[in-house]
């Protein structure tokens, strides 16, 4: 077990393309990282140049104390689970467990004792002794994390561990996976792209888009407070609405006047601060469905009101979610079900203030 | 229900009989041949299907003929012709496994420049009639001293034997996921375990029902070791035409020295008609 180091990490292809641009990231010793991000956002190459499939173009890569750019796949020892779980098909599920082993010559009974025990703790005992094309997904897929840890690699990968398991099996290999990293404390990387998976598991998540490392932190961290655009905008379902708006003077007072002049807010004085120490004329106002209520008409401080018209509403059991529009632009909340509201209605939503995200439209960052 | 089940038996009898007409169609010319080969010369061009039978063609062919014709040349060497078939053949299967297999995997795994004009390129030896290159082929080999050699034959047999193992095996190696090649390289092994523990049980039916079918091409060719080959590599395609002369043609012998000619080729079909089937259904149509 060890900890997990790049700096200032970058990885270009043929044709100049950047897949990877100026990582840097410490997975510390034992911890249970989440590598999120869309598909093409370099991920997969991170996961790639970890492991030592894919060549380092520049920066420095240590597991522990070890400089380990240079170093072949097996030479790291770190492990991997691959999405289509790789297993090697003329090998019998013992064999597939055992081959790395083999690779490194341990001694057969040692062999065995291993295998028997990493067996044991992915419930697989019972099906040593068949081939992988006998049996199904989930299966394989405890297969190949079974392959991966019997080695004690410092550092264990997964790639997309659920993306091929039906619902009921993903939620099963959720609490399954979490329990193993509990018992075996290993420093542990999920590649996804799912942040639902991501959340579930990780004890941190780090997001990434077009090559470019967004933001590091707790589930808590991301959500509640996204550096930029993108990360609010990922993170959460569904996602974040955003309202073009400008600062404007109002009794010596910053308020927020929407661009196409649907609303006009005024901020407390916290907020005003941050608005006033920032520059930008173009921003962007950021408030997730779940922190958008009707509102009752009842007036309050902390409470900022837009008015929207009703276009769609649909009560799904639970909850509702309810589309309108506040003057030119879609904003989506979730209501209660089962309410009476018809197209073209006028309403009143309203949010809190403390629960509204600003942004700098030029750059996308937080202000 | 009822109706069902009588048109289903029906169906199953007509493909049945469908299956014995055309059993008959295609292996009536082997029963002819096994025939002709059981006949004595005074028989040989009745239609009798009850006859004398007599080994004596056999044992001609193997031991030499007692009565030998005018200008008709004693054939004992047929075991020699046989041993060269059999070298010529087996030969070039192997050179074939040994540049195609790797070949293929490259072809199918790595791009690169012109790839896809390689495999164009293995493919078109397939293209040109054996007559158009012959006769270059055989100066080259009189200049080069390839002619009536076992490497010249087994040379010029990669014509044949090498697009057919490269272009089936292709399409096997493409069907292996890379992960696995990569799983097994973070797992230790250098590259020539992978590729021998992991990749060739992988396409293994594959390389059954291509390596077979090689040798059967190479094993009927005729006009290669016709041209290329003298006295000293003859082989039985070749040495067959022998029994036939301006004065007689000892079709009887010819039909014997054939039996026992294509004996090796059954006998291996035989053995891997598992892989076969599986071979060429699978890997080979998809390509």
């Amino acid at each position: 077990m060890a900890e997990l180091r790049l700096e200032h990490i970058y990885k270009t292809y043929k044709g100049n393309v950047e897949a990877v641009k100026d990582l840097n990231l410490t997975v510390r010793d034992g911890e249970f990282l989440a590598l999120l991000g869309p598909s093409g956002c370099g991920k997969t190459s991170t996961l790639r140049m970890i492991v030592g499939l894919e060549e380092i173009t520049r920066g420095e890569m240590y597991i522990g104390d070890r400089l380990v750019n240079r170093l072949e796949p097996n030479a790291r020892n770190v492990a991997l689970a691959f999405e289509t779980y790789a297993l090697y098909p003329p090998l019998s599920v013992r064999d597939n467990i055992a081959f790395c082993l083999r690779a490194r010559s341990v001694a057969p009974d040692e062999i065995k004792r291993r295998v028997d025990a990493v067996a044991d703790m992915l419930d697989i005992t019972d099906i040593l002794d068949r081939k992988p094309a006998e049996l199904g997904g989930g299966q394989k897929q405890r297969i190949s994390l079974a392959r991966a840890l019997v080695r004690n690699p410092d550092v264990f990968l997964m790639d997309e561990p659920l993306s091929h398991l039906d619902a009921a099996q993903r939620a099963h290999m959720r609490v399954e996976l979490k329990r193993l990293h509990a018992e075996t404390g290993r420093t542990t990387i999920l590649v996804t792209h799912d942040q639902l998976e991501a959340v579930a598991m990780a004890e941190r998540i780090a997001v990434m888009n077009f090559g470019v490392l967004q933001q590091v932190g707790s589930f808590n961290e991301v959500y509640n407070h996204p550096v930029n655009e993108f990360v609010a905008g990922f993170i959460g379902e569904p996602p974040m609405n955003f309202l073009a708006c400008r600062p404007a003077a109002q009794n010596g007072a910053t308020a927020l006047t929407a661009a196409d002049g649907s609303f006009h807010l005024s901020l407390p004085s916290a907020l005003q601060e941050r608005v006033n120490a920032h520059n930008g004329q173009n921003l962007h106002l950021g408030v997730r469905p779940t922190d958008l209520h009707l509102g009752d008409g009842a007036a309050d401080d902390d409470l900022l009101t837009l008015h929207a018209t009703v276009d769609t509403y649909e009560s799904l059991g639970e909850e509702g979610q309810l589309a309108a529009n506040v003057g030119e632009s879609p904003v989506l909340l979730i209501t209660e079900p089962f309410l009476n509201l018809a197209r073209g209605e006028k309403v009143d939503l309203q949010m809190s203030t403390n629960r509204i995200h600003l942004f700098d439209a030029d750059t996308t960052n937080a202000i | 229900m009822e109706t069902n089940s009588i048109n289903k038996r029906l169906a199953g009898l007509l493909s049945d009989g469908f299956l014995a007409v055309y059993f008959l169609f295609a292996l009536f010319p082997i029963l002819w041949m096994v025939l002709v080969s059981l006949k004595s010369g005074e028989e040989l061009f009745t239609t009798q299907f009850i006859f004398h039978p007599t080994l004596e063609n056999y044992r001609a062919i193997f031991f030499g003929d007692t009565r030998v014709g005018a200008g008709v040349v004693a054939k004992q060497e047929f075991p020699q012709y046989f041993l060269n078939s059999l070298i010529a053949s087996t030969g070039a299967v192997i050179l074939s496994l040994l540049v195609g297999v790797p070949a293929a995997y490259a072809l199918a795994r790595f791009n690169f420049k012109g790839k896809e004009d390689l495999a164009f390129t293995f493919l078109s030896f397939r293209f040109a009639p054996e007559m158009v290159v012959i006769i270059p082929l055989s100066v080259i080999y009189r200049q080069l001293g390839l002619y009536d050699t076992y490497f010249g034959i087994i040379w010029v047999y990669q014509l044949v034997t090498l697009p057919l193992l490269i272009w089936v095996l292709r399409s096997y190696f493409e069907d292996i996921s890379p992960d696995i090649e990569q799983a097994a390289m973070i797992d230790g092994y250098p590259w020539w375990r992978i590729f021998w523990n992991i990749l060739l049980p992988l396409v293994r039916p594959g390389l059954a029902a291509a390596a077979l079918l090689a040798f059967v091409f190479a094993w009927n060719n005729f006009i290669f070791p016709l041209v290329l080959g003298g006295s000293h590599v003859q082989t039985v395609t070749v040495a067959s035409l022998g029994y036939i002369s301006s004065a007689q043609g000892f079709f009887n012998r010819m039909a014997a020295a054939s039996v026992i000619s294509s004996i090796p080729q059954i006998v291996l079909a035989l053995s891997i008609q598992r892989y076969l089937i599986r071979g060429l259904s699978f890997g080979a149509v998809k390509g």
